[in-house]
């Protein structure tokens, strides 16, 4: 019973530890929070849908125009709204991603309907029984996805010289510029990049929940993880996304399925009060 | 001084006018545009003035419109009596959550009180036995002293006066010490500090007005639409109040009314497109937050101010 | 020195590794100017900060008027009549000068949130009064003639004297003045020398200034400290200072290691 439980929530684990990346991966990169973000996975794939559906294109083709669209969309975001946004307000840039998403969940509302699509799983989503344990092979392949883009973004990040002059360039601008990065190349590269992981995601989140315009509600949950793991690590994200899918599974498991949303969100206030640098960043102080 | 009691003069007679002019529907309109403004008026005083991002707006009002209706079912409290005490209450709630200021901040800030809207709601869903789960509950019909208000024009004479105190009130505070010390605030914490302000406490108290002005405008809310729906009380709705303050102009009171004039008519002129107006309003809070983050209210005071600049030169 | 209105004992703040402060002692006695020099890094600021509540000691301890202060929060501190500048000027930016003074004396006036939300004749009263010492502050640093300006809209140097003006609004017994005359001209140094001899002559402050350009201090203070790496490495008149070996292997060393970078 332990077992199976723990098996499955790996599973809604690697789903939040998913969404986590691409907030770390933006806020790491560009010094925002993209509170719209979680709307950006279900407009991902909303795109593979509408490809599919509408214009009638085969699954994977599909898959690969909304992995293109996906590149415009972060680019439009980036250049329309972040880059005229690099001055403003906290506040400002905060309300401004609010609405990016908003923007995004109210414009799949208006076309495609409020209600819930079907979406096809990437591979075979019977269960296979491992050991006395049920483990479904779509289910696996988030793992692997979720597991395989940390990777690719840590070596990216740590491994190479741009991926440091990105930090470089996110920690000190005028310093990024003098050794040649720049640095309104380097942030429209990662808004792309985030834009690309969240079709990524969205594409293998969709046939777990029910894919509708509120599915981007999602977003919170990654949100969460990514508090967990401190915000700026992407191993954290990662450890944060799985910890919240087996603290989620325990109290749906052993208190009440009901509560389970309540004591994840619970679980979110009481880290942002206790740790606010999460369960492994450190803390940094503000110098006057 | 004069020119306020005239200004107050005018403002009462086109009160008693406008009932005289206006149809039923209209009146429930007028209605439902002070109790909106009064609701994102809280959302002026912690975000725009005292500058601390709230998303907790959707929970205030859904509490302030729960409140009195589960008092009156189930202890028989009049509902104008459980609108007042609900408000205390979550003006309390408001206080609490503004403690959490004393660690947390910005994008932190604005992940708790949405935390905090999606546990409320998640509340008011599962609570089934006290209110009505997911289905939602009835709002009781307001009595005073044996006089029923359920229409907009009966509710007019209640709402408007209310929502027009509370201005007055918000008006006059935002133009005091502790009005500047929430500015102040929101400029530099280390310098308000350093000049005495006490931040964590000026922050809290901001909390609690606009959990006070939330509930008090929930309730009146509630007794517009007569029925308290759960899914109205969520993080959507929690945004949807800061576009209107944002539309609006989200540094006056006067802001929080344009505001929400545009958000209650605009659907009375876009009936052909109800499908597209979350997306109109989406749209709105996107174009003002890049273009015009003061809102309409600054866009009428730099045309004042061209307008006035053009006189003094002419003068000179 | 028995009765300073300052006493800093001891005092040790380290940040993770970083040792900002390390065992330094300072005493600062009632109606004397005083400064704080030292290169860049020297942890002038973080004396400030210490005493001033934003950042808590590691050891040792401040004591104000008899009471122990370090660890206070700082509006409890300006409270109890110690007031300050910032290094980077931490104005009010969107607010008019004279609402930025008024800041500084609300809390003597200010009533209770009723009588604010009512605007009664005693809240006319009070808001009248506040303007007046704000208008009057201002004139004092020599912002006369720049009330309504917005305090973002104002010249560097003027800042800087709106900066003063706002910390005197909390009447303070002590003022703390973290580099006041960084990226002011000399004309604005001497302007600014003589706005603090006539500020202890009439209203009988305190001061201690930080600075790392001796300039300033030299012509004003009766006593300077010198810190460097977090350490006092040497305090007397502004004589003795000036020919310790101590400093000015400080100061040249420094001169030295910007002059083989550039």
């Amino acid at each position: 019973m332990l077992a199976q439980v723990l098996v499955s929530s790996i599973t809604a684990g690697a789903v939040y530890a998913l969404i986590a990346l691409g907030f770390v991966l933006i806020h790491k990169g560009t010094g925002v929070v993209h509170f719209g973000y979680g709307d950006q996975v279900t407009f991902g794939a909303y795109l593979v849908l509408i490809g599919q559906a509408f214009i009638g294109l085969r699954f994977d083709v599909a898959v690969a125009g909304a992995l293109v669209a996906s590149v415009l969309l972060g680019a439009i975001i980036y250049l329309a709204f972040m880059w005229p946004l690099r001055n403003a307000s906290l506040l400002a840039r905060i309300i401004a991603s609010l609405a990016l998403g908003t923007v995004l969940r109210e414009f799949l509302r208006s076309y495609m309907g409020p209600n819930a699509w079907p979406f096809p799983f990437l591979l075979s989503s019977t269960s296979v029984p491992v050991g006395g344990v049920l483990i479904v092979p779509a289910n696996l392949a988030i793992v692997g996805v979720a597991i395989a883009v940390l990777v690719a973004l840590y070596l990216i990040f740590d491994r190479t010289i741009y991926g440091k002059a990105i930090l470089a360039a996110c920690e000190n601008s005028t310093g990024a510029s003098l050794v040649g990065v720049h640095v309104s190349t380097v942030f429209l590269l990662i808004w792309i990049l985030a834009s690309v992981l969240a079709t990524v995601a969205g594409i293998l989140v969709a046939p777990l929940l029910t894919l509708s315009p509120d599915m981007g509600l999602i977003g919170i949950k990654g949100f969460t993880a990514a508090v967990l793991g401190g915000f700026n690590s992407l191993p954290g994200a990662v450890a944060g996304g799985i910890a919240l899918g087996i603290l989620e599974a325990l109290a749906g498991t052993y208190v009440s399925s009901a509560l389970k949303d309540m004591i994840s969100y619970a679980i979110l206030i009481a880290v942002i009060l206790v740790r606010p640098q999460g369960l492994f960043g450190e803390l940094t102080l503000k110098k006057v | 001084m004069t020119v306020r009691l005239l200004f107050g003069a005018v403002v009462l007679v086109i009160f008693f006018a406008a009932p005289h002019f206006l149809a039923e529907f209209q009146l429930f309109q007028v209605c439902l545009i002070a109790a909106t403004a009064l609701v994102v008026l809280g959302i002026v005083v912690v975000t725009g003035i005292a500058g601390q991002i709230s998303l907790a707006q959707a929970a205030f009002v859904g509490l302030g419109g729960y409140g009195p209706a589960i008092l009156a079912a189930r202890y028989g409290v009049p509902v104008w009596a459980g609108i007042m005490i609900t408000a205390v209450v979550v003006g309390a709630v408001g206080y609490a959550l503004g403690q959490l200021t004393l660690r947390v901040s910005g994008h932190y800030l604005a992940l708790a009180t949405m935390a905090f809207t999606a546990i409320v709601q998640l509340a008011f869903i599962h609570s089934d036995a006290v209110t009505g789960g997911a289905v939602g509950m009835q709002m009781p019909t307001l009595e005073i002293s044996g006089k029923t208000f359920a229409s907009g024009g009966t509710l007019y004479y209640v709402v408007l006066p209310v929502v027009g105190v509370l201005f007055l009130a918000v008006h006059n505070l935002i133009h005091s010490p502790v009005g500047r010390a929430f500015a102040a605030i929101r400029q530099s914490e280390t310098a308000a500090a350093a000049m005495g302000i006490d931040v964590l406490a000026h922050k809290s108290a901001a909390f609690a007005a606009s959990g006070f002005l939330g509930a008090i405008g929930g309730g009146l809310l509630g007794l517009l639409s007569t029925y308290l729906d759960p899914s109205q009380f969520g993080i959507t709705q929690a945004v949807y109040y800061l576009a209107v303050a944002v539309v609006g102009g989200m540094q006056s009171p006067l802001g929080a009314i344009v505001g929400s004039a545009v958000f209650v008519l605009v659907p009375e002129f876009l009936q052909a497109f109800q499908t597209y107006l979350g997306l109109v309003f989406a749209l709105l809070l996107l174009v003002f937050i890049v273009l015009r983050p003061n809102g309409l209210v600054s866009l009428a005071s730099d045309l004042l101010r061209i307008v006035g600049g053009k006189q003094q030169r002419g003068a000179a | 020195m028995t009765s300073a209105l300052l006493t800093i004992q001891n005092l040790t703040v380290r940040f993770g590794g970083l040792v900002a402060l390390d065992d330094v002692s300072l005493d600062i006695a009632p109606r004397s100017i005083q400064a704080v020099i030292g290169p860049n890094g020297a942890g002038k600021s973080t004396l400030i900060n210490v005493a001033t509540g934003i950042y808590g000691a590691t050891s040792g301890r401040v004591d104000y008027d008899g009471a122990r202060i370090d660890g206070r929060a700082p509006h409890a501190i300006s409270r109890l009549g110690i007031a300050r500048t910032f290094q980077n000027t931490e104005l009010f930016g969107e607010m008019s000068a004279l609402e930025n003074v008024m800041i500084g004396a609300d809390r003597h006036m200010c009533g209770s949130y009723l009588s604010s939300a009512m605007h009664g004749p005693a809240y006319w009263r009070t808001e009248q009064a506040i303007r007046a010492e704000a208008r009057r502050l201002l004139e004092l640093v020599g912002l006369g003639n720049d009330t309504d300006v917005e305090a973002a809209a104002l010249p560097f140097g003027k800042q800087r004297r709106l900066e003063i003006a706002r910390a005197l609004a909390t009447r303070p017994r002590l003022l703390l003045l973290d580099e006041p005359a960084a990226g002011l001209r000399s004309a604005e140094i001497d302007e600014l020398n003589s706005i603090l001899l006539d500020l202890r002559a009439n209203l009988g402050l305190t001061i201690l200034v930080i600075d790392h350009v001796m300039a300033l201090v030299m012509a004003i203070s009766d006593h300077i400290t010198v810190l460097n790496f977090g350490r006092k490495i040497a305090e007397g008149s502004p004589q003795e200072v000036r020919s310790s070996p101590e400093v000015i292997k400080a100061y040249l060393g420094e001169k030295a290691a910007h002059a083989s970078h550039s």
